[in-house]
């Protein structure tokens, strides 16, 4: 953990009422980096965010955003940073186009060739009521003021949610171009697709506490890869071949064995070898998702408790 | 009609609470006046005495003509007069509004109508659940008015045309609901046609012109229940309720949810210089609803104001108003002082409105991306707060002038304009006494920031009955408005102003301090 980070959180804790919402949560984020904060619902990213804008006070740990302390240095921070709130909520009776310039007006202003670009990019009629919006256009005002920012850091809560799919790959698009211009990006989300298309580094919470963090790679390498072949012949020794498990065999007929098993990757090359020794008739290899990742992280950790 | 009974038993379910709240607010102040009216005038010589003071016009135009004046029901149904005209309308209107519009706006009704359930059904049940409303407030005003000695039948008829009253603006805001497109808005021209029904009928009952049975605030006059009691009048807000009524569910099953007759169409593509500061946004958040209160507030006062020649007249005609009334050398300054307190009682509900926006902003989710930009916490309250009291210097300076001037035009006499203003302006302190609480509860129990309207509530009750029921000093010090002075009957309390606007000032710190340190949002 370096001490340039630009999000440095350590053991933070925040109770809401008698609800330990923050149990010690730990975050870094570098500068210039993508980093995908994952959870399920009710995991306190949200919270964490708050608690990173200063608009929630921790109750104990550290918080550094930007070297500075979120709660007592809020507006000075906040000059350097752009938001976009997990719940969109706009001004009924303005247009779009003014609940824009306002949104942008609290964070010192846009920049307005870049304004209008996304307005045009995510194909929004600025001239319409906030009211008469649909959720996915009032999502993307928002979006478009968090974007249009000149800030060094953008903190994304749930970004695409009500987006179609033509506008999250131009949300996807322009969180690129924004991070080779070398802004930073905390985008909290529950779509492992997205983390997946855009984060260099990861971090999964679940209630309240950081379960893991790392590289996509780096995560990866602690998946198993998933192989189903069918063999000509039995595939006994696979049982006991090192960094297998959950070997199933059945009798596929005409002599041959239908086989799946989980594999770490480092042993991936010596099970094919066995496979491929016992004579391969089929052969299907999942890489490692970060789906699986998810779904085990998860459930490890529900375990523990 | 499909579905009704769900829909009656989801809205008693979501609002039995606050529905109870005005039940007994109303059913208490209008069973607290009658027996402490009923201690005061105990004899049949001081309900006489009562009944020669106002006998005159003096305070007709504010309070109503009352028939029956010289009996117990009679003094009661005049000193709650006031309060009835704005209680029970409000009581109808609000708890519509919010059962109808404001399901529609927040995208509630769609799932509802998603169900099993007619598309007349939910205004159908708001206007069950408001009738359910008023028979409770009829049967406990009734009851109450009789144990306080007032003879059964003719309580039950006063307390019957009150529950009409609320009938019929709870059933205009059911038609207003399906016409346009925001509960504030429902509530908003309700008042206004409120307003309008009580200058027609000060109006018309002053000059005794037939017009003032245009107005609902007549029908409960005309019914007399103390004087030769009319139970036919009653069938008139009954006919005018079960039309707007019906008027109501026939366009609520013919129109398109999410449907008015006017909608904003396009606007700007880009906010102007002063929107994007935050004195602009917070002149665009409080703007409408300060344009309706110093609309109402200056129709109020233009019509006392011409009104107070007829005041002068009456007085001079009656030796005991005079002495009641006009210790000055003006004989007017007793009415402009009920009619200045009246402006700042509504000012306090202008206060308490748009200060109560702000919570909206916050549990809407609008302050947080405003917070998260480089506006401080306390820069954004204090701008907030500072439009507030710039709209309430506004609104209590331009209504106290416009009154002023209607009364020099009205008696010929322009000597009284400069003590009237001052008179007006001198309530600022004292309102903003009342904000104060709202912008406490905003900083240090942000939930309870809808209490601020309770303290309206004991501001008018106590503002516009104490004197009369007279209540025991320590209560009538609650209210910050008994601390000025009277003007323009006695002069400007300096002192109480100074103490009231110190006790603002500290309120307001404490709800900063607050708003400082806490949670946002905090739900």
């Amino acid at each position: 953990m370096s001490t340039d980070d630009v999000i440095r959180i350590e053991g933070l804790v925040k109770h809401f009422g008698g609800v330990r919402a923050l149990d010690g949560l730990d975050l870094a984020v570098r500068p210039g980096e993508v980093h995908g904060f994952l959870g399920p619902n009710g995991a306190g990213k949200s919270t964490t965010i708050r608690v990173l804008l200063g608009l929630v006070r921790a109750d104990a740990g550290g918080v550094r955003l930007l070297g500075g302390d979120p709660w007592r240095d809020a507006a000075r921070l906040h000059a350097r940073v752009a938001y976009l709130p997990g719940d969109v909520s706009l001004w009924p009776g303005l247009t779009g186009g003014q609940c824009l310039d306002v949104l942008g007006a609290v964070r010192g202003g846009l920049d307005d060739r870049r304004r209008d670009a996304l307005v045009e990019r995510f194909d929004l009629d600025p001239t319409k009521r906030a009211r008469d919006y649909s959720k996915g256009n009032r999502q993307k005002v928002a979006l478009v003021a968090a974007l249009a920012a000149d800030s060094e850091l953008l903190v994304l809560d749930e970004p695409t949610s009500g987006l179609d799919p033509l506008m999250e790959q131009t949300f996807q698009d322009v969180v690129r171009e924004r991070r080779s211009e070398g802004a930073t990006v905390l985008l909290s989300s529950h779509l492992l697709g997205e983390v997946e298309a855009l984060a260099d580094r990861v971090s999964i919470v679940r209630r309240g506490r950081t379960v893991t963090t790392g590289t996509l790679a780096e995560l990866r390498r602690h998946t198993r890869t998933v192989v189903h072949a069918v063999v000509d012949g039995t595939a006994e020794d696979l049982r006991d071949a090192p960094g297998v498990e959950g070997v199933e065999a059945e009798p596929a007929g005409e002599g041959r064995t239908d086989v799946r098993l989980t594999v770490d990757a480092e042993h991936l090359d010596a099970v094919v070898g066995r496979l491929h020794a016992a004579g391969i008739h089929t052969l299907t290899v999942h890489p490692p998702s970060l789906d699986t990742l998810f779904l085990r992280t998860y459930a490890d950790s529900a375990d523990r408790r | 009609m499909t579905g009704l009974g769900a829909v009656v038993r989801v809205r008693l379910r979501t609002r039995w609470r606050v529905a109870l709240v005005w039940v007994v607010a109303v059913v208490g102040s209008l069973v607290g006046t009658a027996v402490s009216v009923a201690g005061l005038y105990d004899t049949p010589e001081k309900l006489r005495s009562y009944a020669d003071a106002v006998a005159g016009d003096a305070l007709v135009a504010v309070n109503g003509r009352v028939e029956g004046i010289g009996t117990l029901g009679g003094v009661v149904q005049d000193e709650f007069g006031f309060v009835a005209a704005l209680a029970l309308p409000l009581l109808g209107v609000s708890l519509v509004a919010a059962m109808t519009r404001r399901e529609e706006e927040s995208g509630r009704l769609e799932a509802l109508l998603a169900g099993r359930v007619d598309r007349r059904a939910p205004v159908a049940a708001s206007l069950v659940v408001v009738s359910a409303a008023v028979v409770l407030v009829v049967l406990g005003s009734a009851g109450g008015m009789a144990l306080a000695g007032i003879p059964p039948a003719r309580a039950t008829l006063h307390a019957a045309s009150l529950g009409a009253l609320a009938l019929v603006f709870a059933c205009l805001a059911s038609l207003l609901a399906q016409l346009v497109l925001h509960a504030r808005t429902v509530s908003a021209i309700s008042l206004g046609v409120l307003a309008a029904s009580y200058v027609v009928r000060g109006v018309g009952d002053v000059r005794g012109w037939w017009l003032a049975w245009l107005s609902p605030l007549t029908w409960v006059e005309r019914a007399a229940p103390f004087g030769r009691p009319r139970w036919w009048v009653l069938a008139v807000p009954l006919l005018v309720s079960a039309a707007l009524a019906g008027a109501a569910v026939l366009v609520a099953g013919r129109r398109d949810l999410g449907a008015a007759l006017v909608r904003g169409g396009a606007g700007p593509a880009r906010a102007s210089r002063l929107l994007r500061h935050p004195v602009g946004l917070a002149l665009a958040l409080h703007r409408s609803s300060f344009v309706g209160w110093l609309a109402g507030a200056v129709a109020l006062a233009a019509v006392m104001g011409a009104l107070a020649s007829d005041v002068v007249a009456a007085v001079r005609g009656n030796p005991g108003v005079e002495r009641l009334l006009a210790p000055g050398d003006r004989p007017a300054d007793g009415f402009l002082s009920v009619v200045l307190l009246y402006l700042a009682v509504l000012a306090t509900g202008y206060v308490v409105q748009s200060l109560g926006a702000l919570r909206r902003e916050e549990t809407d989710g609008r302050l947080e991306p405003q917070l998260v930009g480089t506006v401080g916490r306390l820069r954004w309250l204090g701008v907030h707060v500072g439009v507030v009291t710039a709209g309430l210097v506004v609104l209590l300076g331009g209504s106290s002038l416009v009154l002023a001037l209607a009364t020099a035009w009205s008696t010929g006499d322009a000597g009284g304009v400069r003590p009237i203003v001052v008179g007006g302006l001198a309530y600022v302190p004292a309102v903003l006494v009342v904000g104060g609480v709202a912008v406490a509860l905003l900083g240090l129990l942000p939930r309870a920031v809808p209490a601020a309207w309770a303290v309206v509530g004991v501001v008018a009750v106590v503002a516009l009955l104490g004197p009369g029921l007279r209540m025991p000093g320590w209560l009538l010090d609650l209210s910050p408005t008994m601390h000025v002075g009277d003007p323009p009957v006695g002069a400007v309390a300096v002192g109480g102003v100074v103490g009231l606007t110190l006790v603002a000032a500290g309120l307001v710190a404490a709800g900063m301090a607050g708003f400082r340190r806490r949670t946002v949002p905090s739900g």
